[in-house]
């Protein structure tokens, strides 16, 4: 049986599952660093994807659907962004509420704008196209996987070692982990803390557009109520298990998609598809379980 | 040549309190100027105005000779202030090249120029003798060293005047002294430092110039070497204090702690005390010196039930306590002082009464069966508002609004309140005045000679050896030595607590 | 109890204002006159059968709130409130369809039956969290997952009604359902239930010494347990009252309401997350938190009135519910009265917040 379940084909929708979640990893992960408590990455998510589709609607081209998409969930970030940095609200109420938010919100504009309930589908709208990649993407068990992917599947993998780059290598990284670690210190040598909050919201924001993007474009062409479905409360966990560390939330990541992909594929297998769905869940619970970390900075928050 | 800093006419006001009120200042080249004052003095906000931190409501500052405006710490840093905090001011994970270079970093290109950081460092410390490891992280050095990279930042920002916050109450005597070389080896190379603090020997001992602060007014400019301690001292409170004179020995009775063979480990699962022993008996007051993070915090933790421990046995008021709980050593006689008021001591959004009845509401005096017997709790508190001074309306305003020596007084009254046989006090005077302070060793006295045993833990070891009637020394987890405080001093103890040996 | 001081009250106030100013620029901006659509609401949800369908709607709303608003106030952030319903629901239910003896005696028995699934599931969390350091906030959201999904298996194979294409359970038996009480031409008898809990929870809140220690956690755990409040233990116990009371309530939306467990409908009303921003909105007291409930159950019931007469999405309700709590978490309002404080002051209390420390 295993042999069967472990092929090119399961590393392709592994790859399918991992990257909107990746990608709003990625976001929640320069907050993080930057000591903002994101967990908003659920409702931007959503909020990408509707903008996504209904920008790829009005123009007829899933670019434009993707650029919208970062630039709605971008202003949409301010939200938490003035609330939880300038005016100090707390980060956790916030989230939730923009969460809540973001889900009455599209589930209010797909009736208004689209005349439909629940989904919306049609042909004016246009998915991301893969590209592949020449040669590499005819390797064996990989290539399609690895090198057929959407432009946002692209930028997912690159945006790893760039950030790393981009925290560990330069002056700005080195900053932003000293606001996200001690803003007071970095005030008393003259670095505004706000500045850089700010900066790691609003990128959080586009990271998350452009995750709904490849969720509503990409992985299906088509918008359905709430369908982030707990992706971007998997990535609030991958940040977690990853430690905010480029790597380790690329591994927390994997293992997601890891066992997304897999239930797709045991549902194809006949087990019933209500339990499949739920097996990114149980996983990422004993994932955190094994990790056996203290979650120090998050327990604190949550005081208890 | 111009002074190198002067401040004309500064005056500060906050909402009900006038912090600095015209405060003129003037520090010469080269020297090492002193400010000395009480807490609540005004230093910290002068420092802070000085720092481009605070704006003054009035007055100027002038740097060199220029007057210049501060609307940032930037603008301070440019104009070669360079400021050493009492709380250090650094990134914990970061590595100590990476704390230096912060904001003026080496570049290649776009990226950080690690190695030239690194090669900065090592020269300046080489240059002052702030020998540190470039690339070690911060959270994994000791205190001492926390200190040289403060410095260090300042000296890679070229800061021409040093200001040091209290530089010295992290310090052991020995790095203190560590600490002087540096402030004069940077006073031979023509920089200027200014060095705040309340410990009048130090003042004696390093500084050109000494400036007296009190109620937020300059109150003296002296020169150190024409000055007395006893001057300054009166200058800085109005009045002549003595808090070194020694209780006497009141009698001692029945053991009300015995710890023996006791083993801890932090939450990092290192082992922190290391098989102590020890016995606090009714009427006697025994003092634990350690330099911080040598295993007195967790000692104090595992004997109150907070921390698990590892072996050993802890007895309370004659009754063995089995688990690791609070509530278990609270019911066989114990009370607490925590070192943290703000963080452990108190709920700042609760109002006062439900700060003072924490620690003893399962008391049968304070409940009906599940009820809480509101009209005594509220009858207990204005108690202790009234016996130990705590400056509050009533029972029913938010602990929030009450100031740090009133929050003091109200974690002290309420463990003090119900005469339990034995007291854990734990930096009982920390941050709060000298008033206050007065009131707090009589209330601790007092205690003692009421029949209560009381563990003492303190960072100034003049409290040590003021109030003790015993004080033992604890060195990487362990009892390193047993001293009489008649007969020991601040030096004697400064070479158990750095691991020295007899 | 805390004090409230009346700046505090002006923030709600002037919040929800704020927010149905944004939910009528949304719906001037969709093409329909706000007033209309704002006067469908009010007389859909409180004339003729409007008043009936709002309190009936409270009962869930209301009892979520106060569900959640246990751990709140403790500082414990449950999450999910959804899966603890859902499985409680769910427990309920099986009770009440399948369990022999006298139809009283059952009926109790499911309501008891919804509470230990509820308090069961919300048990894996506080043990979670004690016991692997997994925070409560992550476990119990991602907990609601697998519990939703095994009451859609349940639902779909092993209890199906093969009878109807919906996948459900067959109906309750007549007599083993919640009666209705003659109030607005009937309202479940689960109403006397949430009036229970209310009373119940304001006097645990205001008079007893659990009641004390828990607020003092949730404002400061670590005074707490320098206090010597078992705070592991009472952890345990907010979340196991929590889940119980979530347990109950979608018992009741099954027993005394739809009769059937239809898969996704109790997810669908999202109550648990419309208790969640109830209970915020009050800070965790419980006669604010039915004021408050009761003005989103209104909200709710208005909507699908408005959506009726004038076409506008019902889900209008949900954006201004979320706005509500956004501008006041965000503290959107009042900024002339903050920014007169300098940043160090500690946070005025009553504000809104779950966390005791920030």
């Amino acid at each position: 049986m295993f042999d069967q379940l472990f092929d090119g084909a399961l590393l392709e929708s592994v790859f399918r599952a991992l990257i909107p979640i990746l990608l709003a990893a990625i976001g929640g992960m320069v907050c993080e660093r930057a000591g903002v408590f994101q967990i908003s990455l659920e409702g931007m998510m959503l909020v990408g994807a509707f903008a996504a589709v209904a920008g790829s609607y009005l123009g007829q081209s899933a670019l434009l659907g993707v650029t919208i998409a970062m630039g709605v969930t971008g202003l949409f970030s301010l939200i938490l962004g003035y609330g939880a940095v300038t005016r100090r609200g707390d980060p956790i109420v916030l989230g939730v509420a923009v969460n809540l938010l973001a889900l009455g919100l599209t589930s209010f504009l797909l009736p208004q704008l689209f005349g439909v309930r629940g989904v919306f589908q049609h042909p004016r709208v246009d998915g991301l196209d893969r590209v592949a990649i020449p040669f590499l993407s005819d390797l064996p068990l990989i290539g399609q996987a690895l090198f057929n992917l959407t432009i946002p599947g692209y930028l997912a993998l690159l945006a790893i070692p760039l950030i790393w780059l981009f925290l560990f290598r330069t002056p700005i990284g080195l900053r932003l982990r000293g606001v996200g670690e001690r803003p007071a210190s970095a005030e008393t040598l003259g670095v505004s803390s706000t500045q850089y909050k700010y900066a790691a919201v609003v990128f959080s924001g586009l990271a998350c557009g452009l995750a709904g993007a490849q969720l509503a474009l990409g992985n299906v062409v088509q918008f359905a109520e709430n369908m982030s479905s707990g992706r971007g409360w998997i990535a609030v966990v991958a940040v977690m298990l990853g430690r905010a560390h480029p790597a380790g939330v690329l591994g927390a990541s994997a293992l997601f998609g890891f066992a997304e992909g897999l239930g797709f594929r045991l549902q194809g297998n006949g087990l019933p598809v209500q339990i499949t769905e739920a097996l990114p869940y149980v996983v990422t619970l004993i994932a955190l379980a094994l990790a056996r970390k203290r979650f120090h900075r998050i327990l604190e928050l949550t005081a208890a | 040549m111009p002074n190198a800093l002067e401040l004309r006419g500064i005056s500060k006001s906050f909402p009900g309190v006038r912090a600095n009120d015209d405060v003129n200042l003037e520090v010469r080249r080269g020297d090492i100027h002193a400010i000395v004052g009480e807490n609540g003095a005004g230093k910290t906000t002068l420092m802070s105005i000085l720092y481009g931190l605070t704006p003054p409501d009035s007055g100027e500052i002038v740097v060199d000779g220029r007057t210049v405006r501060f609307g940032s710490a930037l603008d301070a840093i440019a104009a070669g202030l360079g400021m050493v905090h009492q709380a250090f001011k650094l990134f914990p994970t970061l590595t100590v090249a990476e704390n230096v270079v912060f904001r003026n970093e080496p570049r290649t290109g776009i990226f950080l120029d690690r190695d030239q950081a690194a090669e900065r460092v090592r020269a300046l410390g080489s240059e002052y003798g702030l020998m540190v490891d470039p690339r070690a992280r911060i959270e994994d050095l000791p205190v001492g060293l926390l200190q040289r990279v403060e410095i260090l930042k300042a000296l890679y920002r070229d800061a021409q005047v040093l200001i040091l916050d209290e530089p010295t109450a992290v310090l052991t005597p020995q790095e203190r002294d560590n600490l002087f070389v540096t402030l004069r080896r940077l006073k031979d190379r023509g920089r200027t430092v200014i060095f705040i603090t309340h410990k009048l020997g130090e003042v004696m001992a390093v500084s050109d110039r000494v400036t007296v602060l009190r109620g937020g007014r300059a109150v003296a400019h002296l020169d150190t070497a024409s000055t007395s301690p006893t001057e300054v001292s009166r200058l800085m409170t109005g009045r002549n204090v003595d808090l070194d004179s020694r209780p006497p020995p009141s009698e001692l009775g029945s053991p009300v702690l015995g710890v023996t063979d006791l083993t801890v480990s932090d939450d990092d699962g290192l082992v922190r005390v290391d098989a102590v022993s020890l016995q606090v008996r009714s009427g006697e007051i025994l003092g634990v010196a350690a330099v911080a993070g040598n295993g007195q915090h967790e000692l104090v933790e595992a004997i109150c039930g907070l921390r698990p421990r590892d072996g050993g046995s802890i007895v309370v008021g004659g009754k063995e306590v089995a688990a690791a709980e609070m509530a278990l050593t609270r019911e066989s006689g114990l009370a607490y002082i925590p070192e943290d008021r703000h963080r452990v001591g108190t709920a700042a959004g609760g109002e006062v009464w439900a700060n003072l009845v924490m620690g003893f509401q399962r008391l049968k005096d304070f409940r009906r069966g599940r009820f809480m017997r509101r009209a005594e709790v509220d009858e207990h508190a204005r108690r202790i508002i009234a016996d130990y001074d705590v400056r509050v309306a009533g029972p029913a305003v938010a602990a929030a609004t009450l100031s740090g020596g009133n929050l003091q007084k109200l974690v002290v009254g309420r463990e003090m309140s119900h005469a339990a046989p034995l007291l854990v006090a734990e930096e009982p005077t920390r941050g709060v005045d000298v008033g206050a302070i007065e009131f707090l060793h009589r209330q601790l006295i007092e205690y003692r000679n009421q029949g209560g045993g009381i563990l003492l833990l303190s960072a100034e070891l003049w409290e040590l050896l003021a109030l003790s009637s015993r004080i033992v020394v604890m060195y990487e987890g362990r009892i390193v030595a047993e001293l009489d405080p008649a007969e020991t001093d601040e030096a004697e103890l400064g070479f158990f607590m750095t691991g020295g040996r007899r | 109890m805390m004090s409230h001081s009346s700046s505090d009250r002006l923030s709600v106030v002037l919040s929800i204002v704020a927010a149905l100013l944004i939910g009528a620029a949304v719906i001037a901006l969709s093409g329909t006159n706000p007033l209309s659509a704002y006067g469908e609401m009010v007389d859909g949800a409180l004339t003729g059968s409007g008043l009936r369908n709002t309190t009936a709607r409270m009962i869930p709303i209301v009892g979520m709130g106060l569900a959640l608003s246990i751990p709140f106030r403790a500082g414990v952030i449950n999450l999910g409130g959804e899966g603890q319903m859902v499985l409680g629901g769910l427990a309920g239910t099986l009770c009440a369809i399948y369990l022999p003896g006298p139809p009283p005696l059952v009926m109790v028995a499911s309501i008891v039956a919804g509470a230990v699934a509820g308090a069961f599931w919300a048990f894996l969390a506080a043990a979670g969290q004690i016991w692997l350091k997994l925070p409560i906030l992550i476990s119990s959201l991602l907990l609601a997952y697998p519990a939703r999904a095994i009451t859609s298996y349940l639902v779909r194979f092993p209890f199906a009604d093969p009878t109807v294409t919906s996948s459900s359970t067959v109906p309750v038996p007549d007599a083993n359902r919640i009666p209705k009480l003659p109030l607005f031409g009937g309202v479940s008898a689960s109403l006397v239930l949430l009036a229970l809990f209310l009373v119940a929870i304001a006097i645990f809140n205001q008079r007893t010494v659990a009641g004390y220690e828990t607020r003092m956690t949730g404002l400061n755990s670590r005074f707490s347990r320098y206090g010597g409040v078992g705070v592991d233990r009472q952890v345990v116990w907010v979340m196991l009252a929590s889940g119980a009371i979530a347990g109950v309530i979608g018992t009741h939306l099954v027993v005394g309401e739809t009769y059937r467990f239809l898969d996704g409908d109790l997810v669908a009303s999202g109550f648990a997350w419309t208790g969640l921003l109830v209970t915020l909105l009050a800070s965790h007291r419980p006669l604010p938190l039915l004021a408050a409930g009761a003005f989103f159950s209104a909200l709710q019931i208005g909507g699908l009135a408005m959506q009726r007469n004038v076409n506008v999405p019902w889900q209008i309700a949900l954006v201004v519910q979320a706005v509500v709590i956004v501008v006041l978490a965000g503290r959107f309002v009042l900024s002339w009265r903050q920014r007169e404080q300098p940043d160090e002051i500690p946070m005025a209390e009553g504000e809104l917040t779950v966390t005791g420390e920030v």
